[in-house]
């Protein structure tokens, strides 16, 4: 999201007699020799927003997760109301007030709004369903999340189930309500939604906490912002203070950090990928080409035919005949002659589930797309992977740097770094990459930006992206898709060409822009 | 719940827990034994001295104990290398059966046969019918998406009423007074002991497979596409694995080393086709597997002390004239307490402070 088009109520300033809700006292919590939060001292009062910004790996999760009682602090003690806590359950800590959204919803899907709100609830054993719809659509009236009581979780948009989840804890009468960056899932309409929502709940006495890294969201939506950098709390900041997100992106890193960044021109080369007139599987001819040296953006509200596009260029669905070129090879004859070398690189959104073995060590992880490089005969040269598994850990500064870690031991941003450096080791001609900076935080969102723009000396880049502003930053030409047809091609060199993005993802197109 | 206790979530994982918890099922097992022998009016001391004794008392108990292991160890490996992959093969015990037709059918087929060639021919068969018994469900799931736990499971009851059907019909020895089994294999068929021992050579064999499974998938190409296959289909096709040849290949050889435990009980323990050959070894694999969690070597230890379970239980029914599905009670009650306490590994009880 880039711009934030919406009127926030004014701010309330602090008064002296206030009293937190909840307080965090010195908390302390280590794994191992890590220490994952030091020292931690926060205050939570009722009926404000508190942002919580920082990196991934900062200490966020770990923090909310021992307000939520699923660790326990090694030092230190949480207060709730000024009486000392020992959560030893999720269960103690939702029935002390405090309730959490997670990025991962959980929910079921085959039953209805109603139903999942009540599910796990005391009281009768058999309730009305009239009744129980009924209250859950005053509950959702009162705090203005507007979703179908009656309605299946799986009929649901990732906006209306967050809803549910939202719902889910205020039945619950949950007074300290936590979001774990809960607009990763949201469109730019449904965020503004949400927003709208904590809002409300914010001035029914509330108590929220944001977590997030997007700048631009927390200075728009918070009373407090908490800036939490290496498991300790840097600083705490009044939004209306901040000379410029720069300088909040500053303090949340630790250096100077650009949000935008130098694209050198480079001189466009030969056609890596020729889409032709491609139709099916929920797309409209689709026609465009990515030359190597460029980059060209795919931007567009999810679910408009990003997936069946990528996945067919990608080989994950086979494409009608003749419609897909690729390296100047049809579909079928790349995919038949693919070579692990100077070929297709896809680096999807889904990381750990679809880019990497989660149960797997680095060395395994680098050799799944490159394991063909490191053949002889049938056996594999682990020795030479492992080599070179450690030169790529180093170059790329994938941390923890051994390379006997398993994937899902890997924080997001080192996770991304390992499958970019792995697949920027075969050299290939084209890149898919998918929304390759999703859930980083600023400098390892720069350091992806940076390798990307400088492979564009060997390949070609099809970017997509949800995050306008990444189009904007790195690609030469955006493409708006709407409903499974290219709306508009645009050339980011032309100054106009932000303010046509808008409209044409919502579908709107004034004249004969194609 | 226990009160003074309470759960919690492990930080950091337990490092001897997989053997803390494997020695706890089992004792927990070996307790409620003892009661069920109590039930039934025996005494558990004396029931679990000789059921100890039993299985590893004697010369002749382990001998008995390293002969059953072998294949049930063969048929683990097999199942083992498929639950890699995530592909759930619960048909060993069919593809067991096939892989003794195989071999029953060379050895009456060419009973005059050097045994240098008649051997390699009962194993390629052996291993041909197993592994084609294998992939049927293999096929099936691949074109038509069926799921492979139920085709592998009710495909064990057609390969038995096969077994049946030769045995009781074109098979039978006609000098066996009608009962249903085929004639004695010749001594070119027959595996025989190793030194002198009543211990014969498919014993080095599971060890020589063994040697080779782990290497296969520790150092080849396909091995570790297979480890990186079990993500599923999605993961495979990014990586450009070819996912059905994969489904194919694994279910093949996961009949196949079925197959060749089949071949060698009926040349190394039996001599011949009969329906007594089908006692479960083929499920008793899957227990194995899954307790030596997919590990070769552990695999071999879990079969040894099952194998070593089933001889005692042997012998308990004799002594004590204790029903025989006690063994698969205590076999199934071992696997349970061990699923059971896996819960912690995840999780750890901790004293409840006096202030809660």
């Amino acid at each position: 999201m880039s711009t934030c088009d919406f009127i926030r109520p004014a701010r309330k300033p602090l008064t002296e007699n206030e009293v937190p809700v909840v307080r965090l006292v010195g908390v302390t919590k280590r794994f191992g020799k890590v220490v994952a939060n030091n020292n931690i001292n926060l205050d939570l009062y009722p009926g404000r927003i508190k942002a919580l910004l920082g990196e991934n790996g900062a200490g966020k999760s770990t923090m909310m997760s021992m307000l939520a009682g699923r660790y326990k602090p090694d030092e230190g003690h949480i207060e709730i109301d000024g009486k000392v806590m020992d959560f030893s359950s999720s269960k103690e800590a939702i029935n002390a007030g405090i309730g959490m959204v997670y990025q991962h919803f959980m929910l079921v899907e085959s039953m209805t709004v109603a139903q999942n709100v009540l599910l796990g609830q005391t009281g009768g054993f058999f309730i009305n369903p009239k009744e129980m719809e009924k209250r859950v659509g005053e509950l959702a009236g009162r705090f203005g999340l507007d979703v179908a009581p009656g309605a299946r979780v799986c009929d649901l948009s990732m906006g209306e189930k967050q809803r549910v989840e939202i719902l889910k804890l205020l039945y619950r009468d949950s007074r300290i309500l936590i979001f774990d960056e809960p607009t990763a899932v949201l469109t730019p309409e449904e965020t503004i939604r949400l927003f709208e929502a904590l809002w409300k709940m914010a001035e029914q006495g509330k108590s929220i906490v944001f977590i997030s890294h997007k700048l631009e969201e927390v200075l728009a939506l918070a009373d407090d912002i908490a800036i939490l950098r290496r498991g300790v709390i840097e600083g705490e900041v009044d939004p209306d203070c901040v000379e410029s997100k720069a300088d909040l992106a500053c303090r949340m890193v630790g250096k100077e950090v650009i949000l935008e960044i130098d694209r050198a021109p480079m001189e466009s080369g030969k056609p890596v990928l020729e889409v032709r007139n491609l139709s099916g599987m929920g797309l409209n001819e689709v026609d465009f080409e990515v030359r190597q040296g460029e980059i060209v953006a795919l931007v567009g509200v999810a679910g408009n035919g990003q997936k069946p596009l990528v996945e067919s260029i990608c080989g994950l669905r086979k494409p009608p005949r003749d419609t897909i070129v690729i390296g100047g090879k049809p579909w079928r004859r790349f995919f038949a002659e693919s070579t692990w070398k100077r070929s297709l690189s896809y680096i999807p959104e889904d990381r750990l589930g679809l880019a990497t073995l989660r149960e797997c060590d680095m060395v395994d992880n680098i050799l799944l797309t490159t394991r063909k490089g490191f053949a002889i005969g049938p056996w594999l040269d682990k020795k030479r992977a492992s080599t070179e598994t450690v030169g790529l850990v180093e170059k790329f500064d994938i941390r923890p740097g051994r390379i006997q870690a398993l994937a899902w031991q890997l924080s997001g941003g080192n996770l991304q770094k390992a499958v970019l450096a792995r697949e920027l080791y075969r050299e290939p001609v084209l890149i898919v990459a998918e929304q390759p900076t999703q859930g980083l935080d600023i400098s390892a969102t720069e350091e992806v930006w940076k390798r990307l723009l400088e492979v564009r000396a060997m390949a070609g880049i099809l970017l997509v992206t949800g995050d306008l502003n990444e189009a904007l930053q790195l690609a030469d030409r955006i493409a708006v898709i709407y409903n499974g047809r290219i709306l508009g091609m645009l050339p980011t060199s032309d100054k106009a060409t932000p303010d046509k993005i808008g409209p044409l993802m919502a579908g709107i197109v004034e004249e004969a822009a194609v | 719940m226990l009160t003074g206790f309470k759960l919690r979530k492990r930080d950091e994982p337990w490092k001897w827990g997989a053997l803390v918890i494997f020695l706890g099922a089992l004792l927990i097992s070996l307790l409620i034994s003892a009661f069920l022998l109590e039930g039934q009016g025996k005494s558990a001391i004396d029931g679990l001295f000789i059921l100890w004794d039993g299985s590893f008392g004697h010369v002749w108990a382990l001998e008995g104990a390293l002969l059953k292991a072998v294949p049930i160890f063969l048929c683990s490996l097999g199942v083992a290398i498929s639950f890699r992959m995530q592909i759930w093969n619960i048909g060993a015990e069919g593809q067991f059966a096939l892989g003794a037709i195989g071999a029953t059918w060379m050895a009456l087929s060419f009973p005059h046969l050097h045994w240098t060639l008649l051997m390699p021919l009962m194993f390629i068969m052996a291993f041909l019918l197993g592994g084609l018994w294998a992939g049927i469900p293999a096929a099936l799931k691949l074109k038509l998406k069926v799921n492979e736990i139920i085709s592998t499971l009710m495909l064990n009851y057609i390969a038995i009423l096969l077994l049946d059907y030769l045995v009781f019909g074109i098979w039978k020895d006609p000098s066996s007074y009608g009962f249903p089994m085929t004639p004695k294999f010749s001594e070119n068929a027959r595996i025989l002991g190793m030194f002198g021992s009543s211990v014969h050579w498919g014993v080095a064999l599971c060890v020589a497979v063994g040697a080779a499974f782990w290497a296969f998938m520790r150092y080849t190409r396909l091995g570790y596409e297979l480890k990186a296959s079990g993500q599923g289909p999605r993961v495979a096709k990014y990586a450009g694995m070819p996912y059905g040849f994969l489904v194919m290949f694994v279910m093949c050889m996961s009949g196949g080393l079925a197959g060749w435990a089949g071949c060698v009980e009926v040349a190394g323990t039996t001599g011949r086709l009969e329906p007594s050959l089908m006692v479960g070894y083929g499920y008793t694999a899957i227990v194995v597997a899954w307790l030596a969690r997919l590990e070769p070597l552990n695999i071999a230890f879990a079969s040894f002390l099952l194998a070593a379970l089933r001889v005692g239980v042997e012998n308990l029914q004799l002594e004590l004239q204790i029903p025989a599905a006690f063994g698969e009670i205590m076999e199934g009650m071992i696997l349970l307490s061990v699923l059971a306490g896996q819960f912690f590994l995840t999780y750890k009880l901790e004293r409840r402070k006096l202030s809660d």
